[in-house]
């Protein structure tokens, strides 16, 4: 089987690609101007942002970007094209011949190019006998099509290429995509010879359906000894089938004719003074390859976040990759969600606390609570003290009660005495965690 | 170009052409692009543009504005509750 | 004021209401206007597909019938923060489709030194108003000749600048590689004047940010005519234009020959381009948002939209649509779209050839006088294109080119074309003072 996507994200800009307007707003058509509503004498000006985001896209997927490029003139009649052409690339994407490694296998990408989007249609009235009303705040948003070779070989694989691909895209561009609402795809898919288009399906999840429920169909025509017709279908979600697009009378000849208003724009110099951030992807790959990461352990770390991959790079170096792994996916995965917001002050604290755990100069629970401890930003210099007084006030509480020692040994469940009674006594200045660590580490000291 | 490819082109520009129209517009095209086949005999230059004058690198910065009032322009078109109203989709 | 505009100039008072009856050179027309007693405050008229805040652009076209835009052209903004007063918008061609000013779906223009001769086009009011009234300053459009063929037949100074140096903003397209803004006026002061002023660097026009700054003091010394360039000029305008460059010589200018193969291939060429990106231009027009809407939104969006452009597209918008959607079809594309493209590369390439010697190129405007109109209609569509010959070369390659009006046949005028490199207006300017100096145009009479 063989797959192949044109999936199309919309650019994280404040303003419309050819405009000025904004990309954000509540109300149908008030962000609109001459530009996006097409009226006779406007004309497009280049957002520079999005040319910039849509270089970056090229790059973080190793496209070959030309020296120019310039704008194409799409030709075709639907209400919700205001100028009824669209101004898209043609004969000059801005990256060409790019991969994208997934899971380890290369998908090939063919080409990467800029458009604006029409506006927002709604279909009102009697089935059969709609009208269409249009909202233009949607028109001129910018777009990135990114279209790969046919090397993609199932739907879910299908589903996976687009997972990924979002993630990189929301850490390389901050591009906001949600996975449902904000991606699109034309998905082209051939179990044998001809192959079958499926126009605009909308979402993560309906790429797989609509793919899936080709893939059968296509089989069974196959197993039929029936010719699969190539031809455009679409996607009706409501009954998760595919359904061949209207018969038009005619074929659509979009006549392409370059886009006169804009210009050339000289992009290779400016694509290769980019600073491009590391995607998950490539970082993921540098974990197993070079600290010997598993797979599934890598990928957990660098889906939680790319700053817990950086800690993690930095603690390999510091105490070595075990360590590093025991650390990470331990207590620092533990405190995470509180840890993250604070990371930039207390990062040095954190690698020095584990430094010293593996040094041997602190013990486990003391690392554990003192992680915890930043991680709540509790302060730390009233920490020492009671961090000290709750190991002594153990102590002697076990000092007190012997037998516990020895109930213990038998049943774990005995630490519970102990822990309630301090943090009885204790009245809540520390945390159940913390009591529980002192209580529990102490008890196995002693057997 | 036969009236048939007239007629296809005519609906490919949204054009509805009565016999009469075709007839005619099919005449006149065919007069004017027997005149154009002169291109052919033009020598041959490697180098395109889309301008007569070299027009590069104009961009203008992502930011927020409005040079026309957002309200005279909707008061422009025939709106239901704030959308433009359209012809059928189907 | 409140009765009707006026148009005063140089102490002269026109009713516009009254000239209008006569010629037809407006389509729209301002209710009230500032009389001209303040020396910086001065009149001008804008061709009907400048967008005008305060009146309607329709482009000559019956299908953007009540279309107010919301926002000024450029050029007409610069004009009226520089004093300019907007008296009207004047009639042409729909679109810009045409040399005579006869395709327009409104009134057409009639020629001041004849009623029963066409004004030229597309830019005929423009023509027209700036012949007839003493004067006044036109804003034209030229897209292959449409400025200079007027301004030939109507006896005035036609200019149009290199394509890009006047902003293209709020401009109705025809074709967005060719369409320049440009003046028309019997006053060649006008020249010097308003040219610095409606040019300039727009940031909401890119095609318009190419340009080095405008110079106007230039020296005009060899001229050159196109060796084949004559053939099939009528022979009473061949005679006034062999009279003009007598003069020309007189005036210490040295008037040359030479071959210029590759312009005989501007003319398809340029109707090729001119039509196919007519064409996209023109799909938005289809009844929503602006102009004409029949507003029976029950109806499938396909016949909806053939059925207002049908309806509201003039014959000769429909021909050239047609002509436009076709040379970029698949299949056919590359044989005449992108062949067109080269080929504007070579006919500029022939012009800069032609600029290494000389100063600038020169050519009768017209092969022909302003048609009587009983003459036009004879004419067939191919036979109208080629009258376009020798204006669309500079128009072809983005060259600022300069009629002037050269001499008369029976009291009917003849123009003459001088084409200069890109950005070099300067030589036109001066090249019309020094002529203006030495043959001052002829007025005609007006009829109220």
């Amino acid at each position: 089987m063989k797959i192949g996507l044109e999936v199309h994200v919309q650019l994280p800009t404040r303003s419309k690609l050819f405009c000025s307007c904004a990309t954000s707003a509540e109300e149908p058509n008030t962000a609109i101007c001459p530009t996006c509503l097409g009226l006779p004498g406007s004309r497009p000006v280049l957002n520079r942002r999005a040319l910039e985001l849509g270089l970056t896209i090229a790059r973080m997927m190793e496209c070959e970007v030309p020296d120019a490029t310039w704008f194409t003139r799409k030709t075709y009649f639907y209400p919700d094209l205001p100028r009824h052409f669209q101004i898209t690339q043609f004969d000059s994407p801005i990256g060409e011949r790019g991969q994208f490694i997934l899971d380890g296998k290369k998908i090939r990408i063919r080409r990467v190019h800029l458009e604006d989007d029409p506006g927002r249609v709604r279909r009102v009235g009697k089935t059969g006998e709609e009208v269409s009303l249009i909202d233009y705040n949607r028109s001129g948003i910018p777009l990135v099509e990114i279209v790969t070779e046919p090397d993609i070989t199932s739907p879910s694989e299908a589903r996976r290429f687009v997972t990924e691909l979002l993630k990189e895209l929301r850490h390389v561009v901050g591009v906001q995509a949600d996975g449902e609402s904000s991606v699109r795809a034309d998905c082209n898919i051939s179990v044998a010879e001809e192959r079958v288009e499926v126009k605009n399906v909308q979402g993560l999840r309906n790429i797989e359906r609509a793919l899936k429920y080709e893939a059968v169909r296509q089989v069974k025509l196959l197993k039929a000894k029936r010719p699969v017709l190539r031809e455009t279908r679409r996607f009706e979600e409501g009954r998760g089938v595919t359904l061949p697009a209207r018969k038009k009378e005619f074929e659509e000849d979009y006549g392409y004719i370059g886009e006169p208003d804009l210009g050339v724009f000289h992009i290779r110099a400016m694509a290769d003074a980019l600073e491009i951030r590391e995607g998950p992807m490539e970082t993921m790959v540098r974990l197993v390859d070079k600290h010997g990461v598993q797979e599934t352990v890598a990928r957990q770390i660098v889906s939680t976040s790319m700053s817990l991959a950086s800690l993690f790079e930095r603690l390999a170096v510091d105490v070595g990759s075990d360590a590093a792994i025991t650390w990470v996916t331990g207590p620092i995965t533990a405190s995470w969600s509180k840890l993250e917001p604070r990371l930039d002050e207390v990062e040095n604290e954190v690698v020095a606390a584990i430094i010293s755990t593996t040094s041997g100069k602190m013990s486990d629970v003391e690392g554990r609570m003192r992680i915890e401890a930043l991680a709540e930003g509790r302060d730390l210099e009233t920490i020492q003290a009671p961090e000290g007084d709750i190991i002594d006030m153990v102590e002697s509480f076990l000092d007190d009660n012997p037998e516990l020692v020895k109930d213990f040994q038998d049943n774990e469940k005995a630490a519970n005495r102990a822990i309630g009674q301090i943090m009885q006594a204790t009245k809540g200045s520390y945390s159940s965690r913390d009591v529980v660590a002192a209580v529990m580490s102490a008890l196995r000291k002693r057997i | 170009m036969d009236i048939e490819t007239v007629r296809n082109v005519a609906k490919l520009a949204r054009l509805e052409l009565s016999d009469e129209e075709l007839q005619t517009f099919c005449n006149d095209l065919n007069d004017i692009l027997e005149y154009l086949s002169m291109l052919d005999e033009a020598p041959d230059v490697e180098c395109f543009g889309f301008n007569p004058i070299p027009v590069a690198d104009v961009l203008r910065e992502d930011e927020v504005g409005y040079d026309v009032d957002v309200d005279s322009l909707r008061e422009m078109l025939t709106t239901y509750q704030g959308w433009v109203r359209g012809p059928r989709l189907s | 004021m409140g009765e009707g505009a006026t148009a005063v100039m140089s102490g002269l008072t026109f009713d516009l209401e009254k000239l209008n009856q006569t010629y037809h050179m407006f389509n729209d027309m301002a209710a009230e206007t500032v009389p001209g007693e303040d020396e910086s405050i001065f009149q001008f008229s804008a061709k009907d597909n400048l967008c005008t805040k305060d009146l309607q652009a329709r482009a000559g076209s019956r299908i953007l019938e009540g279309y107010r835009p919301p926002f000024d052209a450029t050029a007409v903004a610069r004009l009226r923060s520089a004093g300019g007063v907007l008296l009207g918008k004047t009639n042409m061609d729909e679109f810009g489709f045409g040399t005579f000013g006869t395709n327009s779906g409104y009134q057409v223009p009639l020629n001041p030194f004849d009623l029963k001769r066409a004004c030229g086009g597309s830019s005929a009011g423009a023509a027209c108003a700036a012949s007839v009234i003493p004067g006044h300053l036109a804003l034209g459009v030229s897209t292959g000749g449409s400025i200079s063929c007027p301004a030939s037949f109507c006896g005035v100074f036609g200019l149009t600048p290199t394509y890009g140096r006047v902003s293209r903003y709020g401009l109705i397209d025809y074709g967005n590689s060719l369409d320049k803004i440009g003046l028309l006026t019997m006053d060649v002061g006008h020249l010097r004047r308003f040219l610095p002023i409606i040019s300039g660097a727009d940031p909401r026009d890119p095609t318009s940010c190419a340009q080095p700054p405008l110079e106007l003091d230039a020296e005009v010394r060899r001229v050159v005519i196109p060796e084949d360039s004559l053939n099939g000029v009528d022979g009473d305008v061949l005679e006034t234009f062999q009279t003009a460059i007598e003069h020309l010589s007189h005036m210490g200018i040295e008037v040359t020959t030479m071959p210029m193969p590759a312009l005989r291939f501007a003319l398809p060429a340029y109707y090729v381009l001119a039509t196919s990106e007519a064409s996209t231009n023109l799909a938005r027009y289809c009844g929503m948002r602006y102009g004409e809407r029949n507003e029976d939104y029950n109806q499938h969006f396909d016949p909806y939209f053939s059925k207002t452009r049908s309806r509201y597209l003039g014959q000769e918008a429909k021909r050239r649509v047609l002509l436009g959607t076709f040379t970029r079809m698949v299949g056919f594309r590359d044989r005449y779209y992108m062949k067109a493209l080269a080929t504007r590369e070579l006919v500029i390439s022939e012009y800069a050839q032609a600029f290494e010697e000389h100063d600038l190129v020169l050519t009768p405007t017209m092969p022909f006088l302003p048609p009587l109109f009983a003459d036009i209609e004879g004419m067939s569509p191919l036979d109208t294109y080629k009258a376009d010959g020798l204006t669309v070369p500079p128009n072809l390659a983005g060259l600022p080119h300069l009629s002037a009006p050269c001499g008369y046949v029976d009291g009917v005028p003849v123009g003459m074309q001088f084409v200069s490199p890109h950005w070099t207006e300067g030589r036109l300017v001066t090249m019309a003072e020094s002529w203006n100096g030495a043959h001052p145009p002829m007025r005609p009479e007006v009829i109220l």
